[in-house]
């Protein structure tokens, strides 16, 4: 996961996540000690996970014997290099956070050749504690057009693998809809201003803008351009914007009129066993979890009990104990489990609002 | 018709911020023919410490901290930029004069690629500074400037903060141009930019001339930066290599070394970047820069106002 | 032979060691040999530029371009989404050529170009390729790259499987995974030295640095510039597409745009010239110190370094943050390391000896143009 650079905010939570995880099991599980090593994929020049040490993580971590599951990576793009290393060696991956639909299954009008150049080996070997972006996507345009009552949008996204992908998914489903799509452009990451872009948007005169990124590329920026050339209709962006580092980049002011969305639940608003969590959280760190604590949490946890259920250090069965989850009801998010694709089977999706500094949820959606 | 001119006045706009970012690189490669890589990232610990500033009065709230403060009067507004607008030149010029006694004059002697490396150096520790200073997390720059429209009524769009860049740029070039033409520091700076042994024997202190040429172009960097933190309203420790990358392009393209190119060259890649991204689409307006860049320097190898000069044998 | 003399072949040295490496035992071993592989892979790409920068003394600020060409063309002859389906030996000299002709089709009309000016077109050239990458997304699969590069070794024959000659844990299977990948590599390293070593003595070689002496005294003794430099051009760019085809190969993918940006072609700009422009074994120092420094060291560093141990020397509100991190200082590193090699020595760590004369000298005109 990158541990440097702009993303570090939400991997640290995560981090913290995964180590409350291990600290409920005393470290301990069935005489084996469980050690969680935190290895970065983003250097301090690019600030963003770079291949090499993608590359090189996956590598270490099987020529490592002692390793058993491998938790992570928090991009998409990053999962494209290291699933199919981990995936030859039958080695367990489960991410929290990596969204990118194509990982796990066939996105309809997407890349033919996926989720299978993931998996050499033939075998399931990744899953995922996050809904895809499938869920996230959609669910956006649904409520484009129901709660913004949006009729035309304008779809941008920052061309890579995962806002590239969501915001197909979006204008996707937008159509399906009936809304009128007014155009789709993508912006250059390394760009620093895109007024000018902005005011071709402003010329079409959208209901909705829809911006499928995250805060590294951009978000923020896009959020102030469309104030600064005087366009007022509502910005939705998708779940890459879900930190407190986006809020820190826009700005709060630039951000009244941005709804953000989340496969998943707001910390703040989960029940039971989640609501426990995240009281624990504060307690031991002093600060809210961020929006995938819990899901580091959830990957941490899922894989332990997995490993508990094995009781010895034997890669494959842990492998097929893990991905045979059902009803997993030990961790915060209630009872799910992973379906045959690796993907969990909870489906619900959060639309949250800036207010005072901090994400306020203002709709939970469910597909069933 | 109306939708071009609106573009145009974009890229004009963005163009003469390039431009004023461009003019420390042309006033250092004038004097001592050294690409400045690292006049980017000076320009980025500028806005830094612009930003720095207005934390400090309390005009913008800590980065992470939350909520934001309520927003400021038009009183406090003006006196901060004022402050923004002494302190972010003071500060470049003084590290900018700093760097090159410590770090370009021990290699004047030396190949010409060893200065070129030692600024590649620089801009590297800037950056780190940068990075050690705010942290890799793009950051909110307040909108002290309004932005309400001036040509209200009609299709165009031209608010307060497109006219604070006017405002600003244009007299910096112009005070610029009269400064080399007719002080005796500009002089000065002249004769050494032409004959830097000539000059020294001219009673001219060439050491002191360069020194201050490297002040003027960091107080540029530095009204620039505050320019531009109050017009986009992003800073980010790596804001300085893309700006950096422009302003180097703009400076080449007029013909380096030359100030009124330096302007010429910002205006166009303003104009190609608004126009480019209307035309060709967003995502080719920036490779379209250097597309222009290549092409004008193929048929006019020293840039669009450059002197042709014969090569010394 | 002299002290110095024997010094002076310490590339071989580091060759054995490099050799020796995968027969360590111990997991640690394994984990970390194959770390080195980005280095071999670097270290072509840095020989490539030093036939350019160094030889001929063309300020090229663009390498990665073709770097990225080599993995792109890699990458497309590959993967199974295009119809070709070749093998890794097809592939790597389609990406050398591929990479010398687009060297050679976008040098030539720049030749009049001088100094900065050139610096400043190949840089562009460099950003623009980078752009295509991006923007071509039916080719290139835009930011996602194009994978799995996993292609056969060579034309008609079927991968053996290697995983009987397993003798240490880490070993993999194919021809693809450490060991087997990073012989080949150092192999290909090896080969493009002792295949450098040669051109630099002969007619070819002699000439390039007579041009980057004095272009205009090369040019009347009857010397051709443009054909000098383009075959410079030609040789650097074929040597920077085989780096890439290595790297895409390694990588089992071509990785997105980004990673043959500005940057890449920055830190192979600074082996060679940190290093010592125009000397090979200089060259590979450089190499070994700055990516093995930042590839090898760093994270190994960093990783010891989050352990409590080194955190609990700190104060509460210090911990974990980026100055306690090697990687932190990873650009106030590199940046002092090259001003003051400027300062002090600036014909690099080791110097080619025409070079080192002509400094001692106190003579500026071996200057880069």
């Amino acid at each position: 996961m990158p541990r440097t650079g702009s993303a570090r905010g939400q991997t640290d939570t995560i981090f913290n996540g995964i180590k409350m995880a291990i600290e409920e099991y005393g470290g301990q599980i069935a005489g084996m000690k469980i050690v969680y090593l935190d290895w970065d994929d983003a250097d301090a020049s690019s600030q963003s996970w770079t291949s090499e040490l993608e590359k090189a993580n996956a590598t270490k971590a099987i020529a490592d014997p002692d390793v058993v599951a491998y938790i992570g990576p928090y991009n998409s793009g990053a999962a494209k290099v290291s699933m199919p290393l981990l995936n030859e060696e039958g080695l367990l991956q489960v991410s929290p956070a990596v969204t990118h639909t194509g990982l796990t299954k066939k996105v309809p009008g997407g890349d033919p050749t996926e989720p299978g150049v993931y998996r050499p080996s033939g075998k399931v070997t990744f899953g995922r504690v996050c809904p895809a972006d499938d869920t996230q996507g959609p669910l956006a345009a649904d409520f484009a057009k129901d709660e913004l009552k949006a009729k035309t949008v304008f779809v941008m996204d920052d061309k890579e693998l995962y806002g590239q992908g969501v915001a197909g998914l979006f204008e996707r489903r937008c159509k399906e809809l009936g809304l009128d799509i007014l155009g789709h452009e993508s912006i250059n990451v390394k760009q620093n201003e895109f007024g000018a872009l902005m005011t071709t948007v402003k010329g079409k005169n959208p209901d909705v803008v829809y911006f499928g990124g995250t805060t590294q590329s951009k978000g923020g920026q896009i959020a102030k351009d469309m104030k600064n050339v005087g366009l007022t209709c509502p910005l939705v962006v998708p779940d890459g914007c879900y930190e407190l580092a986006f809020i820190t980049s826009a700005g709060e002011e630039n951000l009244k009129n941005c709804y953000v969305t989340m496969g998943g639940i707001d910390p703040s608003k989960l029940t039971g066993s989640g609501a426990e969590f995240v009281k624990k959280y504060k307690e031991k760190f002093g600060n809210d979890p961020e929006a995938y604590a819990v899901y580091g949490y959830e990957a941490a946890k899922v894989v332990l009990e997995a490993i508990k259920k094995v009781g010895k250090k034997d890669r494959a069965e842990i492998l097929k104990t893990t991905l045979a989850t059902k009803d997993f009801d030990k961790g915060a998010l209630g009872k799910w489990g992973f379906d045959e694709n690796g993907d969990t089977t909870l489906q619900n999706m959060t639309i949250s609002k800036v207010e005072g500094g901090k994400f306020k949820p203002v709709k939970i959606v469910d597909r069933k | 018709m109306t939708e071009f001119c609106q573009f145009v006045l974009i890229g004009l706009v963005t163009g003469s911020l390039y431009a004023l970012i461009a003019l420390g690189y042309t006033m250092v490669y004038g004097i001592i023919e050294l690409i400045n890589f690292a006049h980017g990232d000076l320009f980025m610990l500028g806005s830094f410490l612009a930003l720095q500033l207005v934390i400090t009065i309390g005009v913008a709230a800590t980065p992470g901290s939350a909520p934001a403060p309520p927003a400021p009067s038009t009183g406090a507004a003006v006196l901060a930029i004022g402050l923004m607008l002494v302190a972010a030149p003071v500060f470049c010029a003084a590290l900018n004069a700093v760097v090159d006694r410590a770090v370009y004059k021990p290699v004047r002697a030396a190949p010409k690629l060893a200065a070129i490396v030692s600024a590649i150096g620089v801009s590297f520790i800037f950056m780190n500074m940068g990075l050690f200073w705010f942290g890799p997390v793009d950051l909110n720059f307040p909108s002290l400037v309004p932005n309400t429209n001036l040509l209200d009524g009609t299709d165009l769009r031209f608010t307060y903060k497109d006219l604070m860049v006017v405002v600003v740029t244009i007299p910096a070039m112009v005070l610029l141009t009269f400064f080399v033409r007719y002080t005796t520091l500009g002089k000065a700076m002249r004769a050494a930019a032409q004959d830097p042994t000539a000059a020294r024997l001219m009673g001219i202190d060439v050491d002191r001339v360069i020194s201050a040429t490297f002040a003027i172009g960091g107080a540029l960097a530095g009204v620039a930066s505050v320019v531009y933190g109050l017009y986009f309203n992003t800073v980010g420790y790596q804001m300085g290599f893309q700006n950096g990358v422009y302003a180097f392009t703009a400076a080449v393209l007029g013909g380096i070394g030359n100030i009124p190119g330096a302007v010429l060259g910002g205006i166009v890649i303003g104009l190609v970047r608004a126009l480019g991204s209307k035309y060709a689409g967003e995502e080719w307006s920036e490779a379209l820069i250097f597309a222009i860049l290549i092409i004008i320097l193929l048929f006019r190898p020293t840039g669009i106002l450059g002197a042709r000069t014969r090569e010394k044998v | 032979m002299t002290p110095r003399g024997v010094l002076g072949h310490w590339p071989w040295a580091a060759l054995v060691v490099f050799c020796a490496v995968p027969f360590i035992p111990g997991t640690q071993a394994a984990i970390y040999g194959q770390q080195f592989l980005p280095l071999f892979i670097y270290a072509v790409l840095a020989l490539g530029l030093n036939a350019v920068v160094g030889y001929t003394g063309l300020f090229h600020l663009g390498i990665a371009a073709f770097f990225g060409i080599g993995a792109y063309v890699t990458g497309i002859l590959t993967v199974p989404q295009f119809p070709f389906q070749q093998s890794f030996l097809v592939a790597v000299i389609f990406s050398a050529l591929a990479a010398a002709a687009v060297g050679v089709l976008t040098t030539a009309p720049t030749l009049r170009l001088r100094g900065d000016y050139l610096a400043l077109v190949t840089m562009g050239f460099g950003l623009i390729a980078v752009f295509v990458i991006r923007n071509l997304e039916n080719i290139t699969a835009g930011t996602k790259g194009l994978n799995p590069v996993s292609p056969h070794l060579l034309p008609g024959i079927d991968d053996p499987n290697l995983g009987a000659l397993r003798v240490r844990p880490g070993w993999g299977a194919t021809w693809r995974a450490y060991p087997y990948f990073y012989y080949l590599s150092l192999v290909v390293l090896v080969l493009t030295y002792l295949f450098l070593g040669w051109v630099e003595r002969s007619r070819l070689g002699r000439a390039w640095v007579a041009l980057r002496e004095d272009e205009l005294a090369a040019a009347c003794m009857g010397l051709s510039p443009a054909r000098l430099k383009l075959s410079a051009i030609a040789l650097g760019a074929g040597l920077a597409g085989l780096a890439g085809a290595l790297y895409a190969v390694s990588q089992r993918t071509t990785a997105g745009p980004q990673a043959y940006d500005f940057n890449r072609s920055m830190t192979a700009i600074c082996c060679v010239i940190l290093g010592g422009l125009g000397n090979r074994p200089g060259v590979l120092l450089g190499v070994f110190l700055l990516i093995g420094y930042d590839q090898v060291l760093t994270p190994i560093l960093d990783n010891e370094f989050q352990k409590d141990w080194y955190q609990q020397l700190f104060p509460e509100h210090m911990r974990g943050k980026q100055y306690l991190k090697v990687s932190g200082w990873r650009l106030v590193i590199f940046g002092a390391a090259l001003i003051i090699m400027m300062r002090f020595r600036p014909e690099g760590l080791l110097p080619e000896a025409r070079r080192k004369l002509e400094l001692e000298a106190g003579d500026g005109d071996g200057e880069i143009r």
